[in-house]
């Protein structure tokens, strides 16, 4: 029973305590005019129309306590306003239904308030992770990612070993001697991809190799640094994305380079360049962050390169991940690389900033304990509007998106490629001395 | 019986204005002394954020996108209540020198209130039933909707029924509410029109009135902190 007072006590304080802002967590609290606008544009009431789904529902588990707790007429009129206190059968709902929000922000954009949902999902995981009810999958994930540096518990050489391997295929592919620098000192970019992309997926690294053996400029990956996944941002604990985000921040002046480079990993650098940096967690850096999509996309523009579309002539379409889309604006740049690299893309609808989301964000790709939930309801919206393309490859430049579509394909057995942007670089860059392709 | 007009005609408006004032002045006022993290949501609107957030607190496009119906019943219920709220400021007091700027006479412009006054005090009842029946009839809405939701709606549904019955089934004259409306603000202690249906009208608006800083009826001032929370640059 104390147990639970304390818990309570904790909920309530942390729920009055938006009383005081910052301005979004207390006007959220005050102009939801209850239309249901967010409801029709949310994938995951989209997938299953139960109220608890309900994003204006989802949002009033936090608003029913703060009327309750800070207001003049929640403390009057009690129920009648919607006021009410946390209960003891609150703490598994909230633990259940504020994880089944993927934080897509998709609901801002058309809620004719614009009030962002997200903002209250991830204040309400915040609430859960300090009494100790995040779930247990995350938490795993970040006790690993503070420890090794990477969310996939690799040491240092995991990293050292991929590199040879992938230097090894390229040179085999296409005869040419394309290298894939690790932990050097002075360089223009340090590279910070998903770590997926170098442990799982070497085909994106590869092709991301391949870009800049082309342009010529130096650039560098880290062997304790080279995961900028950061789950803080999902589980809302703001101390864990800090101190995740630390590493990287002094590799990168470690390594004296004039720009961090984010890998295709949406959160990370929506983490990156719109929370640290702009926050100035760190004070003013000594390196500029940028993105390999905006790289790739402004030397295409340029002319730096040479594809053979031919090389890739499935149809493929493009999925916004909600972080570089809605949250970074990072839109137009996949587009330019899609369109130079293969012969058949296709948009889907909608698509940019009104994109669906892939049904595992806000860190639900990584839970497998919700499997059926994120394949069949929050994933439902997207296999029909990835269908509706008639593509035969889903390219999405976030680690989570990945690994969600790759999950929906094997689930639904549907014969469509997964990956990422630059895995189709790889496939149609041509490099100057390239054997014939077989 | 007495008491309770004296109530309603010469102590309520005053609390009504003062609750209202202190209301929005205070919610106002936190809000714009908050901090605000920068959460923008692209892409970002062409031109500036003001001239979008302008675009959406008079268009609702978001809306649009969404719903078509629902945007129609929604937009013409606020463009609407606009028009109401101008038209009542005939009933407070009169602007012989627009009248005659506009070289019209009394009759006029009593046509011209009537025929205008009439057509908004229709459309906004059925927008208003339509709003009703769109909580109560989709699920989405219904359940999300809470008493608080269901009195906004039937208060306005009850201010509009007497004020519409006051225009369409009895003729009340202007004049009175002037001589009142004046004597309020000269603290001359007026005598509130006698009219049974005025009385109602008017002490439900009140209500609404000292509900606005309160409920969500809130949003008419909130829109503009929310739409600029994500749309800049």
């Amino acid at each position: 029973m104390t147990e639970y007072n304390n818990i309570k006590s904790k909920v309530v304080d942390s729920i009055k305590a938006m009383k005081k802002g910052p301005l979004p967590m207390r006007i959220y609290m005050e102009t939801c005019v209850k239309c249901g606008t967010c409801a029709e544009v949310c994938p995951v009431y989209y997938g299953s129309n139960e109220k608890s789904l309900n994003p204006a529902e989802r949002s009033d588990l936090i608003r029913r306590v703060y009327k309750k707790h800070s207001t003049i007429s929640g403390k009057i009129f009690g129920g009648l306003v919607g006021a009410k206190d946390f209960d003891g059968d609150d703490i598994d709902k909230w633990a259940k239904e504020f994880y089944e929000c993927t934080a897509c922000r998709r609901c801002a954009v058309f809620c004719p308030m614009e009030i962002d949902n997200s903002v209250l999902t991830r204040k309400a995981r915040t609430i859960l992770d300090s009494i100790g009810k995040t779930p247990e999958t995350l938490m795993r994930v970040i006790e690993v990612s503070l420890k090794t540096g990477n969310t996939d518990n690799a040491p240092p050489v995991a990293l050292t070993e991929a590199t040879s391997f992938m230097e090894e295929e390229i040179l085999e592919e296409t005869g040419v001697e394309v290298k894939m620098p690790v932990d050097e000192v002075g360089v223009d970019y340090f590279l910070v991809p998903p770590s997926g992309d170098v442990l799982v997926n070497p085909e994106s690294m590869m092709g991301i190799a391949k870009v800049f053996h082309v342009t010529g400029d130096s650039w560098t990956l880290s062997s304790r640094a080279f995961d900028g996944a950061n789950y803080g941002l999902f589980t809302g604990s703001d101390n864990d994305m800090k101190e995740d985000n630390k590493l990287y921040v002094e590799e990168a002046k470690r390594l004296k380079v004039k720009t961090m480079m984010m890998g295709e990993c949406g959160h990370a650098h929506r983490i990156m360049k719109f929370i640290m940096e702009k926050n100035k967690w760190w004070g003013d850096l000594p390196f500029e962050i940028s993105n390999i999509l905006q790289y790739t996309a402004y030397h295409i523009q340029k002319g730096t390169f040479k594809f053979d579309k031919s090389l890739v002539p499935e149809p493929v379409t493009y999925h916004d991940p909600c972080n570089f889309g809605r949250s970074c604006g990072i839109i137009e740049e996949p587009r330019i690389i899609m369109r130079a690299a293969c012969e058949d893309f296709r948009e889907m609808y909608p698509n940019r900033g009104e994109n669906w989301c892939c049904g595992g964000g806000g860190g639900l790709s990584a839970m497998d304990t919700i499997i059926d939930f994120r394949m069949n309801v929050s994933g439902k919206k997207k296999v029909e509007q990835v269908l509706a393309t008639g593509a035969k490859y889903v390219a999405s430049p976030c680690s989570n998106c990945k690994r969600q579509f790759m999950q929906l394909m094997e689930y639904h057995k549907l014969d469509i490629g997964t990956g990422g942007l630059h895995d189709l670089v790889n496939r149609s860059i041509i490099l100057d001395g390239q054997k014939k392709s077989v | 019986m007495n008491g309770l007009k004296f109530f309603v005609g010469n102590i309520l408006p005053y609390i009504a204005f003062v609750v209202f004032l202190t209301g929005m002045t205070y919610r106002i006022y936190t809000w714009l002394k908050m901090s605000s993290p920068i959460i923008t949501l692209y892409p970002v609107p062409k031109g500036s954020s003001t001239s979008a957030v302008i675009k959406e607190v008079l268009l609702f496009p978001s809306l649009f996108k969404t719903d078509k119906v629902f945007w129609g019943g929604a937009w013409i219920f606020h463009v609407m209540l606009v028009f109401i709220f101008i038209g009542h400021f005939r009933v407070v007091t009169d602007f012989p020198w627009l009248w005659n700027l506009l070289g019209m006479n009394k009759e006029a412009v009593d046509t011209m209130s009537m025929t205008s006054g009439g057509i908004a005090g229709l459309i906004i009842m059925i927008t208003v039933i339509y709003l009703i029946f769109r909580r109560v009839g989709v699920q989405k809405v219904r359940e999300i909707s809470g008493f608080g939701d269901y009195i906004v709606m039937f208060l306005i549904l009850a201010i509009l029924l007497t004020g519409n019955a006051m225009r369409f089934f009895q003729h009340f004259d202007l004049s009175e509410t002037r001589v009142y409306f004046a004597g309020l603000v000269a603290f001359t202690n007026p005598q509130m029109p006698a009219n049974g249906l005025f009385v109602l009208h008017f002490f439900l608006a009140q209500m609404m009135i000292v509900f606005i800083p309160f409920s969500k009826i809130l949003h008419l001032g909130g829109i503009f902190f929310t739409q600029t929370i994500l749309k800049r640059g």
